[in-house]
């Protein structure tokens, strides 16, 4: 089933990337392509029983450190550095609930 | 005296660095040069660093004067991925969201190689967040193929292989996820290396998919990614993922193939869409390796023609969780007059990404939904199943797989503007990033017809990478050694 202009509004809402009128028909053009033409074939094996994989080398495990804190980490200025908006020692952002402007 | 550093590999600049028949000082600034000349036509680079080259070249000059030892690849210029952290030069991933991204740290590839005695010369073209095949995405701009300006570099890593071609660096860094390192490669005639997963540190690399993701080298010999290699491998308390391999991958480069087995999967080579040339050049190739003594075994992928759509769901997942980062808040684009928070990371990101990696996140959001999941990202996750075990059972007959890396040889700009055709266009080289196995692109040739490099791509199992880059300098050595494109190369010019 085709993704409907409304489903493309919905997913962009939900991965938080505004789009425009002429955008939003684009994209859902592009879901659906992309859908059909090149992910479709994924439905089409037979799957019964395969113990799915999410780590390219199953047979390793990661290489954890010790689990005591670390002492690395970034300067508050270094960590401040690349944000548009800053005020004292922390990232200044807009109202979350929203009254407009940052606060 | 002038430094020409367009025919020299990196271990032929290392090697006169260390004798002192030139300095560090004077290779730096060659490379300096031959980007001031030649990018303004290929535009490889996003940003050139002669201060930290200069610097780093001083300080490998001091070093000799005063009789350290001095590392192995003193004084070799190199150039990375604009998606790698370096301190002091911006980190932008070809993206108008990270524009003015300052690096606030280096990563741990970046450093290994600078370690190793390499002078940063500068940072690369990419398409836009690596999303691409063709460097054509990037918010600065696309690539020009040396080969042939009219056409692309390939991508993601297409800064990364133009670069090398050109002559402007001898070695590079690049990230492949689906075939970003061997394609541009192989569109780009020079030698491009995925390791093994695991094999080398992902800490400092912006991450697209990190199942899928890992670093490697560029070069215009086997035998200078090897030595690059020897610099980048091995476990990094950074990245969970690194294991701790500790190999010389020099040491056999030159011991042939005399009793190896080369896989080889008909049904794939011949598929529909490859090129006649393309197909040509590998039959070619296979003919090489026999006639050095291999045996050519014929060996069976049945789920390769499903790598494509198991990628296509897996990786714009994980890029949609990746990419969530950005949200204009700690680093990146941020419009600012925004209502509330939510409409400042909605604009920021439709704002500061560009349209490819707008759809990617955007498929990945729909595939991660409910009810969506169970349809696509879990039977890609056993699809990745399948095909680990198809190349587990043919690596039991076979020390390696040879294939394309690319169907086709470079195209025009503009040619392939479908976003999906251009994913089915990676048909040879995903599978083995699902798989997390090493593969490799060497050069072989020039088609027939196009007159544009070929390059053949070598698969080899999870950490025999050494074996593998091995058999690669076996192909090799059956071809003329490896040049700068026409136009870009310095017949003669040496150190002097």
């Amino acid at each position: 089933m085709s993704l409907s202009l409304d489903d493309v509004r919905g997913i962009a809402e939900y991965a938080r990337i505004a789009l425009n009128a002429d955008e939003l028909t684009e994209m859902t053009s592009y879901l659906n392509d992309a859908l059909e033409r090149v992910l479709e074939p994924i439905t089409h094996f037979e799957l019964d029983g395969v113990v799915p994989v999410f780590h390219p080398i199953g047979d390793l495990s990661n290489v954890m450190r010790d689990d005591v804190p670390s002492n690395e980490s970034l300067p508050i200025d270094v960590a401040l550095q690349n944000t548009a908006s800053q005020e004292d020692r922390f990232f200044r952002i807009p109202s979350i609930l929203g009254n407009g402007g940052e606060r | 005296m002038s430094a020409y550093i367009e025919d020299l590999d990196a271990a032929l600049i290392a090697k006169a660095v260390k004798e002192g028949s030139i300095s560090a000082l004077e290779v730096a600034q060659a490379s300096l040069d031959a980007i001031d000349k030649r990018d303004p036509q290929i535009h490889a680079f996003i940003q050139v660093t002669p201060e930290l080259a200069l610097k780093a070249a001083q300080d490998i000059d001091n070093a000799r004067a005063q009789g350290k030892e001095l590392p192995p690849l003193a004084g070799v210029p190199i150039a990375f991925k604009d998606n790698m952290h370096l301190i002091g030069s911006r980190t932008t991933c070809a993206s108008h969201m990270l524009e003015n991204y300052e690096s606030v740290f280096t990563a741990t590839a970046v450093q290994r190689m600078l370690d190793a005695g390499c002078v940063p010369v500068g940072k690369l073209n990419m398409d836009e967040f690596a999303f691409g095949s063709s460097t054509e995405s990037s918010y600065f701009g696309h690539t020009c193929n040396p080969y042939d300006i009219e056409r692309v570099p390939g991508g993601s890593s297409g800064g990364s292989a133009a670069a090398v071609a050109s002559g402007m660096v001898p070695l590079t860094l690049g990230s492949d996820t689906g075939g970003s390192i061997r394609q541009p490669a192989s569109f780009c005639g020079v030698v491009g290396f995925k390791p093994t997963y695991g094999m080398v540190s992902r800490y400092g690399i912006v991450a697209f998919g990190s199942s899928l993701d890992q670093v490697g080298p560029f070069g215009r010999s086997v035998h200078d990614v090897a030595l690059a290699m020897n610099a980048l491998a091995g476990r990094d308390e950074r990245d969970c993922t690194s294991q701790p391999w500790n190999i010389d991958f020099t040491a056999d480069l030159n011991s042939g193939v005399e009793g190896m087995k080369i896989g080889i999967v008909s049904s794939l080579n011949n598929a529909e869409g490859v090129e006649a040339e393309v197909v040509d050049a590998i039959n070619k190739a296979a003919q090489n390796l026999t006639a050095a003594g291999a045996e050519l075994v014929e060996v069976e992928l049945p789920h390769a023609a499903a790598a494509i759509a198991a990628y296509y769901v897996l990786a714009p997942c994980e890029a949609f969780s990746n990419l969530a980062r950005f949200d204009g808040v700690r680093y990146g684009h941020r419009p600012n007059d925004a209502r509330d928070l939510a409409d400042m990371t909605s604009r920021a990101r439709a704002e500061g990404f560009g349209p490819e990696v707008k759809r990617r996140i955007m498929l990945g959001a729909h595939l991660l939904a409910s009810g969506v999941y169970d349809k696509y990202y879990y039977p890609a996750q056993q699809v990745r199943a399948l095909i680990t075990e198809d190349y587990k059972k043919a690596y039991e007959q076979v020390d390696a797989i040879l294939m394309p890396t690319s169907p086709h040889t470079a195209f025009k700009f503009g040619e392939l503007s479908n976003p999906t055709q251009m994913y089915l266009s990676d048909m040879f080289t995903i599978s083995l990033n699902i798989a997390g196995n090493a593969g490799i692109s060497v050069p072989v040739g020039f088609g027939s017809a196009s007159g544009l490099p070929i390059g053949a791509q070598l698969i080899g199992p999870a950490f025999q990478d050494h074996k593998l880059l091995r058999i690669a300098a076996s192909l090799e050595a059956s071809y003329e050694a490896t040049q700068c494109a026409p136009g870009f190369t310095k017949k003669g010019g040496l150190l002097s």
